[in-house]
């Protein structure tokens, strides 16, 4: 499963877009752009894999540079052992599941791995907090100040905590943000 | 179809028909064990009990062979992997179903290479994308409605041409006319004659694209020009007169069908959100990142505003809460200032009405000035009097409002709501006092000097032909709205950001770079929109005029946004916003149809010009229509203008409003008792874990 763009097939080339919801243009641009990521990475260390692009060299990628949610989508989409290198397939899933033509459901499931920060499956009071931190910028003076932080989680929790177990999983994540009309435009990166 | 091929394929699992509901239980525990053990599952599979239940979840994917393989979410080797396993089990099936997903398949194929021509086509796909990005969709839901009415205006000019312009040339043309001659009665009111005399200088036909007036008032682009003229051939036939008004007609329905599709999906959200305003936290949260943003400092930026925002939101909470406690004393000083402010800011409206009311007047007086006529500039203001009013105040009163509802002590949502709904009353009613006033002085309507319009049935001294008055007035609107939205942005943005980069004086960074402040632009170009739907009966070129100006609005936008505009501080959710937007919309719609039916229906129409001459209205020409059909079309028609059709209409329709009221509140209730039938559910489950143990 090469990286490069000449070495797409019409075949692989067709089965991507069969798995993906990307469109052939987007795929042919997808992988001029690992490419260059490829040599990017070789330049910069020389203990890579073959057809792998490192995490450190990825999160350069100017659509990721700025965003601060750029290490958690890194560690989601990325399947190798460590979540420390994308290979093409990897990067594809993440450009489908932020393309614009993807469901609600595929964009909910991974913004709720995303949020996810601690992995055990749903969205705790500690998860809350880090991603409001993310939000609002992450420095001292940016933060909100511990009073509010309670209070903004409490009302958080009140509003979409439907079984009132004190945590946010799943279902209750997927139906309050079904209900957010904004998610699905905003959940999108386009190269 | 389902039970077919769970016999066919392997039946070692056990298929829940009923769609998401399992599939979010089974989904759950596979997040569970992603999280930290990834690699197991996607590299081997060993039979493990975990692993069954995912299997479970894939193969129910592989059932149902009308979802895409795309919609599942997980990497990619494991979707070719499980590719793979339906190839191999559809080699297992028989010829029928193998040929039905063949086919499935290839549709699918087909589709997508479809909608990628059709994305070809879409008018500015990447410039909107760009925008987005580096601004973010609030910014963008401006530009895609700029969009949203080139394309409605261009829609509507082709209607025009098409149904009204063309056929009028071609009969021109061929000398088809049949024009009907006067009737003789009443000879005076048949003079005119607009069509300039001799040689003219430069400056008068600058003059005359300007007001529309002089040559420009003899062409296709007003009223005036069309003539009645009917062809008929042996099997074809053409009414001038009633294409006229049917395209008319036409292109109002077409506009409104057109922003109630669009506004229905805003509504619907706008619905659900107001139900819960509850939801309002976890909305700023969990859905507020917008992933397009790639800019670093439009990143600080939003950062920034959504700290603000939620600031703001905890805020507000406090001081509702304040609010509540206040003692009687406070909320009658509160109320006595409230009202004494709405006070002033209606006095602040009257003035501008006014003012828009005298100046019309004035502009017609001073046109007809000895002094006033020949100079170039002095003619050009009179004739633009009224539109330089309209602009003025509708530059002045957004600015002393913002300042009044300092004082009003609201909270800041309403605030800014309030602020906006004042700003749209002002645009909408000053457009409505422009032509109340030129109602005015068309029919002689309050003067008690009715003499000059006992003659003809309006008033034929000063306008010879009035619905090419009223499209001269749209027409210089439209011109004038252009010119200022031009001018401000070369001579205004620009340099303020020229002097805001070199200048490093405290004041002037102060004062920093301008605004993007969605709403009120989005007000302008809906005013414009309004404008032109007025004027669109008088004067058919206008949506071609309209289409240009936004297709060139657009660009200039564009440009002022990339080099001159910082987002604006607080930040519109693309949300909220389209649904404004198209309700605004909706009600400028609502406005302009009063004139035109007015016209229509009351009004008797011009004399000497006009496809309507001759007529005591203009709505006799489709009586007049109905009237050369066959006796059962005729018949159709009018039972359904009569009573007889109306009131059973009317209480049918409201019968099903009431159903569906009734359904909707049944529904909010069925939502209520589920939520308190889950939380049950779950103490009931938190009580037998605690017995258990």
């Amino acid at each position: 499963m090469g990286g490069s763009s000449s070495q797409l097939s019409k075949e692989l080339l067709n089965e991507y877009q069969d798995l993906t919801y990307l469109t052939k243009q987007e795929i042919l641009i997808a992988s001029q752009r690992f490419t260059d990521l490829l040599q990017k990475d070789r330049k910069s260390t020389d203990t890579t894999e073959t057809g792998r692009v490192s995490k450190k060299t990825f999160l350069e990628l100017p659509e990721l540079k700025a965003n601060p949610f750029k290490d958690r989508i890194c560690y989601v989409f990325s399947t190798s052992e460590n979540h420390d290198s994308m290979s093409f397939e990897d990067f594809l899933d993440m450009l489908s599941a932020f393309s614009d033509s993807a469901t609600l459901e595929v964009k909910s499931y991974y913004a709720f791995r995303i949020y996810d920060f601690d992995g055990d499956g749903a969205l705790s009071r500690e998860d809350l907090e880090m991603l409001v931190n993310r939000l609002t910028g992450e420095e001292e003076n940016s933060k909100l100040s511990k009073d509010e932080m309670r209070q903004l989680i409490d009302n958080i929790l009140e509003e979409s905590d439907i079984d009132k177990d004190g945590t946010i999983n799943h279902s209750e994540f997927q139906h309050v943000i079904s209900r957010s009309p904004d998610f699905v435009s905003s959940f999108k990166i386009i190269l | 179809m389902h039970r077919i091929e769970a016999g066919a394929g392997d039946s070692d699992y056990d298929t829940h028909p009923f769609g998401t509901d399992v599939m979010w239980q089974t989904n759950a525990s596979v997040l569970r064990h992603r999280g930290h053990e990834e690699q197991t599952w996607t590299e081997t599979f060993p039979p493990t009990r975990e692993n069954a239940l995912e299997n479970n979840w894939v193969d129910m994917w592989l059932q149902n062979e009308n979802r895409p393989i795309k919609d599942l979410y997980c990497s990619m080797q494991r979707k070719i992997e499980i590719r793979r396993k339906q190839e191999r089990k559809m080699k297992k099936k028989t010829g029928l179903e193998s040929w039905k997903e063949e086919k499935g398949r290839s549709w699918r194929k087909f589709r997508r290479k479809m909608s990628v021509v059709l994305q070809h086509l879409i008018l500015w796909k990447g410039s909107l994308q760009t925008i987005g990005g580096q601004f973010g969709t609030g910014i963008q839901s401006y530009f895609t409605f700029l969009r949203f009415l080139v394309l409605l205006n261009f829609v509507t000019f082709l209607l025009v041409a098409g149904f009204i312009v063309i056929p009028s040339i071609a009969f021109n043309e061929l000398g088809l006319n049949q024009t009907v001659s006067h009737s003789p009665n009443n000879s005076k009111c048949f003079e005119y004659n607009p069509n300039p005399q001799g040689l003219e200088r430069f400056y008068v036909f600058i003059m005359n694209i300007l007001m529309g007036t002089g040559f420009m008032e003899w062409t296709y682009m007003f009223y005036g020009y069309y003539k009645k003229t009917s062809v008929n051939f042996s099997n074809f036939s053409y009414n001038v007169p009633l294409a006229y008004l049917v395209t008319t007609l036409a292109y109002f329905l077409l506009s409104l069908l057109w922003t109630v599709i669009r506004s229905v999906q805003g509504f619907k959200q706008s619905l659900i959100t107001d139900d819960s305003s509850v939801n309002n936290y976890t909305d700023k949260v969990l859905a507020a990142w917008d992933f397009c943003i790639k800019d670093e400092k439009i990143i600080t930026l939003k950062q920034r505003s959504i700290r603000y925002e939620l600031k703001v939101d905890l805020e507000e909470e406090k001081i509702k809460r304040l609010h509540a406690q206040r003692t009687i004393c406070q909320r009658a000083g509160i109320y006595s200032v409230r009202i004494l402010l709405n006070l002033i800011v209606i006095a602040l409206l009257c003035g501008a009405f006014y003012c828009i009311y005298r100046s019309t007047q004035e502009s017609q007086l001073l046109l007809a000035l000895e002094s006033v006529k020949g100079n170039f500039i002095l003619e050009l203001l009179a004739g633009y009097l009224p539109s330089i009013v309209i602009t003025a105040a509708n530059f002045i009163l957004p600015l002393l409002f913002n300042i009044t509802i300092k004082w009003e002590q609201y909270i800041l949502s309403v605030e800014i709501r309030l602020t906006l709904v004042r700003c749209v009353f002002l645009r909408l009613a000053s457009l409505g006092m422009l032509l109340y006033s030129l109602w005015n002085n068309i029919t002689c309507g309050d003067t008690e000097n009715k003499t000059p319009c006992d003659n003809c049935g309006y008033n034929y001294v000063e306008n010879k032909c009035w619905e090419t008055r009223v499209g001269q007035e749209m027409y210089k609107l439209l011109i004038f709205d252009f010119l200022t939205v031009l001018v401000m942005i070369l001579l205004v943005d620009f340099p303020r950001k020229m002097i805001v980069d070199h200048c490093s004086c405290k004041l002037v960074q102060l004062w920093g770079q301008q605004e993007f402040v969605v709403p009120q632009f989005v007000l302008d170009i809906i005013y414009g929109q309004t404008v032109c739907w007025i004027g669109t009966f008088f004067c058919p070129l206008l949506p071609l005029l309209n289409t240009v100006k936004y297709f060139i609005i657009f660009y200039m936008k564009r440009l002022t946004l990339f080099s001159n505009c910082r987002p604006a501080d607080r930040t519109f959710r693309a949300s909220n916003a389209n649904f404004f937007f198209l309700l605004v919309l909706l009600l400028g719609l609502a406005i302009s149809w009063v004139p035109v039916l007015y016209s229509i229906f009351v009004m008797t129409p011009s004399k000497p010009c006009g496809p309507f001459r001759d007529q005591a209205f203009i709505w006799d020409t489709i009586s007049m229509a109905v009237e050369s059909l066959p006796k059962v079309a005729r018949n159709f028609f009018e039972f359904i203008a009569s009573q007889a059709f109306a009131i059973p209409l009317f209480f049918f329709s409201c019968i099903v409003m009431f159903y569906l009221m009734a359904l909707g509140s049944s529904y909010g209730k069925l939502v209520k008792t589920l939520k308190d039938q889950l939380q049950m559910e779950r103490s009931r489950k938190i009580l037998l874990n605690q017995a258990y143990q």
